[in-house]
């Protein structure tokens, strides 16, 4: 999978690659307007991270050339500037998703898996970890075979959990990810959530997937 | 007051004065230049009598007409003086008094001293006078019809230009983006007018945005850094073999960078909505947006074994920003549930009027008064921002939605009425 980052801060993206990386994902980096017009014309990727604000011009410039070569490159709009003009253009222009920033690395990963998932043509929308199977577009589990019950709100947070395997998730960024804005610092709430699934993948049979990680968060992992 | 009626009432006011005086004033001067005629014409009828006395030695016989009267009254001894004077005499024909100038002188005779009076009518000069003043009334009534035509359809018209000017700058958006339309004028006033309020709109605007992007620049220039702290400490937290403190201490800064994080969207949230940036609106179903964040905080209702108590009417709709719309609902519901206690209650009633929303939970430690302030919170250590209700204040002024607070029973009630 092929990711190309269009950022000008290169803090961010070397932070966005060196996540993206061990998740196994080929990530390039361009920085500037220029840069970003020339990798956009000579190669396909699976996502873009754009960002809006960059040195050269804006960022829904090459959004906007790249649906005018109908590129099928997938689009996730990293913008700091979180104002609804963009997030409105940027989604008329045709990108697949709006992310303000600052962001969780792992809502990131989430969200650029979602998107090529979407784009995947060969509608392969099975994801997998061990035992447990993830169907996206029916939006239903196995878990050695058997279907797995889970709630809404389980079931996001699984497949969370799989974007980001062998990774710290903060409770922030699950309870984020789930609720939304709204409930930051009640973190106590997911508690609930994470012990249910937990059982229930145990109870499938399976081994304890989810470890929690003292003073941060959880682990999804083997 | 118009400025129309005012300029009309000052202007007939000073109108009527200045005629009127003129008309006095015109009277007495008319009046002097014809007794002054009078008396000429009464002085050459003395000279014809002297004449006629010198070369007769006698006097005439009197005229009496009803404008011309001689008198001759034999004086005795006495020399009469000479004077003119004006009398009234009764006219036994006609039955009234009539005016004459009069002219007395003396004369000698033989001897025999003899006062003679001659009068002459001043009717004519009495109807010459009458004539003139219909006349000034004539021109005063004239005067004034015009004067108010002209008011009433010349100014009105001349005024034109400034009331457009005027409706222009009421329907002026600074959140629109079309420019004032102005209409021409070839009055300099007005053309002086619409240029100071095109050079005035434009810069109002261009202000506007200068604030508008100073606000964006700002989000941007903190929420880049932020981004990066984040990141980088969510890599941190990726290592392996971290010590418990570390991982604590990398927790702190990560829990403190989210709400720094937070509390900057907020504040520019804030500044977005005073700056009146939300300003496409359209019918918001707020019945199915509060269905809608029920169904999404379901999970977190039932951990807190909250009972809620709905009483909405179908198809509430507003007709609102639905982005401000959604950030109003999801903050008083997450607000009622965030300080609900457990096996508490949330009571929702939305009606087209009004939308309530009470929660259980401990009595306020602060003033009521400051609920809907900045920065008050409850606890001064909770994790809560003390934001949400000064945006759900903020939202309602935007909409005009008058908004109160109420605590009792143990029942915290928000109500907003549309």
């Amino acid at each position: 999978m092929k990711i190309l980052i269009i950022e000008d801060e290169k803090e961010l993206s070397e932070s966005i690659v060196t996540y993206l990386k061990s998740e196994d994902y080929v990530c390039e980096v361009a920085a500037t307007f220029n840069k970003a017009m020339e990798k956009t014309e000579l190669y396909d990727y699976d996502c873009i991270l754009l960002d809006i604000t960059l040195p050269g011009g804006s960022g829904l410039e090459i959004l906007r050339e790249l649906k005018a070569n109908k590129k099928m490159d997938g689009v996730l709009i990293i913008s700091a500037r979180n104002s609804l003009d963009d997030k409105v253009k940027g989604l008329i222009l045709g990108a697949d998703d709006y992310l303000p920033k600052p962001f969780h690395l792992s809502e990131l990963s989430a969200r650029i898996g979602a998107i090529i998932r979407r784009k995947n043509f060969d509608g392969n929308n099975i994801l997998k970890f061990n035992s447990i199977s993830i169907d996206t577009s029916a939006k239903s589990v196995l878990v050695n075979n058997k279907p797995l019950e889970l709630t809404r709100k389980e079931y996001e947070l699984l497949l969370y959990f799989v974007s980001n395997k062998q990774k710290v998730i903060s409770k922030n960024a699950i309870a984020e990810h789930l609720w939304g804005d709204g409930m930051e610092g009640n973190n106590d709430f997911i508690y609930t959530h994470i012990k249910n699934l937990r059982k229930k993948i145990i109870d499938a049979g399976n081994v304890d997937y989810i470890k929690s990680v003292y003073g941060m968060g959880y682990k999804f992992t083997d | 007051m118009k400025l129309l009626s005012k300029y009309n009432r000052v202007n007939i006011i000073a109108t009527i004065i200045v005629l009127f005086v003129s008309a006095i004033c015109y009277y007495f001067l008319i009046q002097s230049v014809l007794i002054t005629q009078l008396d000429k014409d009464l002085k050459v009828e003395e000279l014809e009598i002297k004449d006629f006395i010198k070369e007769n030695n006698r006097l005439p016989d009197p005229t009496n007409y009803k404008d011309e009267q001689e008198e001759f009254i034999p004086s005795g001894n006495q020399k009469a003086d000479r004077r003119y004077t004006s009398v009234d005499i009764f006219n036994k024909e006609h039955h009234e008094d009539v005016s004459y100038r009069q002219l007395q002188f003396p004369v000698l005779i033989a001897a025999n001293q003899y006062k003679i009076l001659i009068r002459k009518s001043q009717e004519e000069t009495d109807d010459l006078i009458q004539l003139i003043v219909i006349i000034t009334l004539g021109i005063l009534v004239i005067l004034l019809v015009t004067l108010f035509l002209i008011n009433r359809f010349l100014l009105n018209k001349l005024w034109k230009p400034f009331n457009s000017t005027l409706q222009q700058i009421k329907q002026f958006n600074l959140s629109g983006k079309e420019k004032v339309q102005l209409e021409q004028s070839d009055i300099n006033e007005f053309t002086e007018l619409n240029d100071a309020v095109r050079i005035m709109t434009g810069r109002v605007s261009r202000d506007y945005d200068e604030i508008k992007s100073f606000t964006e620049n700002a989000s941007h220039e903190i929420q880049t850094p932020l981004a990066i702290i984040k990141s980088k400490l969510e890599l941190l937290s990726q290592s392996e073999n971290l010590k418990e403190e570390q991982m604590n201490s990398i927790q702190s800064v990560y829990e403190a960078t989210n709400r720094l994080s937070k509390l900057n969207q907020s504040l520019i949230l804030l500044t977005k909505i005073d700056n009146q940036q939300f300003r496409e609106s359209e019918e918001v179903n707020i019945s199915s947006l509060i269905n809608k964040h029920l169904t999404n905080y379901e999970e977190l209702i039932t951990a807190k074994f909250i009972t809620i108590k709905k009483n909405i009417e179908d198809n509430v709709k507003m007709n609102m920003n639905e982005v401000l719309a959604e950030i109003l609902i999801s903050n008083l519901i997450t607000n009622a549930i965030k300080h609900n206690i457990d096996k508490g209650i949330i009571e929702i009633t939305l009606s087209n009027n009004h939308l309530l929303i009470s929660n259980t939970g401990l009595p306020l430690k602060i003033d009521p008064s400051e609920l809907f302030e900045r920065f008050k919170k409850d606890k001064v250590s909770s994790e809560s921002l003390g934001l949400g209700l000064s945006i759900v204040k903020k939202i309602c002024e935007r909409y005009s939605y008058g908004i109160k607070y109420n605590y009792s029973d143990t029942l915290h009630t928000i109500t907003i009425n549309f």
